[in-house]
């Protein structure tokens, strides 16, 4: 370095640029503008017609399900609960996470745009828990809006009055709550596995293979194990099933999981490997960006 | 109708690049690790562990995603680089073009998919079993390659359609919908497999009859859309 500042010979000059002399915004409003963008960009927002069609597809999906448990309860049917309905769109919600993460994580990696990020105040933790908020946004979004039309079908054809719109109420916020920690093992799991390939076609099928191979595998060790409590742990393998298991417990639903009751300890452990799971994978992804490559 | 040695090789190439190859191992690896373990295991039944391992394990992801991954990259990944322009513009017919890249995407899916799944068919039952799931593997293997390759010509989206088509088409629906059979490539390779072996490992209730028929008219049509797609293909793209 000592050499290079005596040999300098060039000098800069001043040209008469204007300094900014306003207020700096800071890392909180680029962490805000760079979750309130991946949201959108979920969503196409945004962008061209064409970058829409996947997102409302998908929404097509959440939606069309909803208005059909709609109608079919206003018929007096029965048909799924709120706190049942996400597992009802599992397949729905493992094809949106598919296509949804890797667009959030996979172009920036290819495109090489991390260092024009990380060249802000935005650090690269703020980029990876941004990015991981932004889907768990997305999902969220999306199946709060199909038990929202579930809720308001059922709040004006409940009958009971103000009792029964109370209780309609109460058991939204419930399946409110039971969708978001049934987003979060699978989002945060996702979005970490997304962001291990810059090639958006491979970190899909990877996020696709991750919940369609574990749920197979888990129901042979399920049905391999010899002793009862050997086949509850065999479910903690597939996170699907792994969530089904705290809602089961947390919510007393009886329909499936059914061998997870109130009093077992499983349900506590369930839950205990769901929150491990999400931190953990979180951790990872904060790791994983210490070191990408940019 | 001719295939095109120096596409096959640069697209054999460019799908086995560096890491991308390793990604096509774990799945093939761990279905043949599984089927090691459940068939020294005492505690679970042939039978059961052959449906849930090879059934919805092997035959309903592993085959159809690999061959989603592979038959979408061949030429999804050259037009979203903007290398396929290269290749148009030789002077080459582009039925030439398709049929290249379709081998290509056709053998690598064979090999990561279909020959593993070939394996734990022996392993899981008899040789006649193994060569059975081969065979019936090998012609899914065929037909979702045509259909994944037309696909990435059809849509700027493939990969939404094609974990529809698997996710929610073969999966879902057609346990639903009986009819919905008649449309699906696993179903295919299914009752193939069920018709050249009787130990009824697997079985499919899809006459053998429609499963080939419809096999051919998968890889025939799916050739024939994609050549003609490249014919009149865009190449301004969409914007970004």
């Amino acid at each position: 370095m000592s050499d290079l500042t005596s040999a300098r010979t060039g000098v800069i000059h001043d040209i008469g640029y204007q300094r900014y002399q306003g207020p700096r915004l800071g890392r909180d409003y680029a962490l805000r503008s760079l979750y309130t963008y991946s949201l959108r960009s979920a969503f196409g927002l945004g962008r061209s017609f064409k970058s829409k069609i996947v997102p409302m597809t998908l929404g097509a999906f959440f939606i069309g399900p909803a208005l059909l448990f709609t109608v079919l309860r206003s018929q007096g049917l029965e048909t799924v609960t709120y706190i049942e309905f996400p597992a009802a769109l599992t397949i729905p919600s493992v094809i949106f996470l598919a296509l949804v993460a890797p667009e959030l994580v996979s172009r920036d990696l290819r495109d090489r745009t991390l260092p024009l990020y990380f060249s802000r105040p935005l650090s690269r933790t703020c980029y990876a828990l941004a990015k991981a908020a932004a889907l768990f946004s997305a999902l969220m979004l999306l199946l709060s809006l199909a038990l929202l039309i579930m809720y308001l079908g059922a709040v004006f054809s409940v009958e009971g009055g103000l009792t029964g719109v109370l209780d309609e109420t109460g058991d939204f916020l419930q399946g409110l709550l039971n969708a978001a920690i049934l987003t979060a093992v699978p989002t945060s799991l996702s979005i970490l596995i997304a962001s291990l390939s810059g090639r958006r076609v491979l970190a899909s099928g990877m996020v696709v293979a991750l919940f369609m191979i574990t749920a197979p595998v888990s129901t042979l060790l399920q049905e391999a194990a010899g002793s009862e409590d050997l086949q509850r742990l065999a479910g903690l393998l597939d996170p699907l099933t792994l969530t089904s298991g705290v809602t089961a417990w947390l919510f007393d639903v009886e329909n499936y999981a059914t061998y997870l009751t109130e009093t077992s300890p499983y349900g506590l452990l369930y839950t205990l490997a769901a929150f491990i799971l999400t931190v953990g994978s979180l951790l990872l992804l904060v790791l994983r960006y210490r070191k990408v490559a940019s | 109708m001719r295939l095109n040695t120096t596409i096959m090789r640069i697209t054999m190439r460019s799908m086995l690049s560096r890491k991308r190859a390793l990604l096509l191992i774990p799945m093939p690896l761990l279905l043949i690790v599984l089927t090691v373990l459940c068939a020294n295991s005492s505690s679970i039944a042939t039978a059961e562990w052959v449906e849930v391992l090879i059934g919805d394990l092997g035959v309903a992801v592993v085959l159809p995603l690999t061959a989603l991954i592979i038959g979408t990259s061949v030429l999804g990944s050259e037009i979203e680089d903007g290398t396929i322009t290269h290749i148009l513009a030789k002077p080459l017919p582009r039925s030439e073009i398709v049929l290249s890249k379709l081998v290509v995407a056709f053998v690598l899916t064979m090999v990561t998919a279909a020959v593993p799944l070939g394996i734990t068919g022996a392993i899981a039952g008899s040789n006649s079993f193994a060569v059975a799931l081969l065979v019936g593997c090998t012609v899914a293997a065929l037909a979702y390659s045509a259909f994944f390759v037309a696909l990435s010509l059809l849509t700027r989206r493939p990969l939404l359609v094609g974990l529809i088509y698997v996710l929610l088409w073969e999966s879902t629906l057609s346990a639903l919908f009986k009819g919905i059979r008649n449309l699906s490539i696993q179903q295919y390779a299914i009752s193939i497999t069920d018709r050249i072996d009787n130990s009824d490992l697997l079985i499919s209730d899809l006459s053998v009859t429609v499963a080939v028929v419809m096999s051919v008219v998968f890889t025939v049509v799916g050739t024939l859309v994609a050549s003609d797609r490249l014919r009149s293909f865009n190449l301004t793209g969409e914007a970004a």
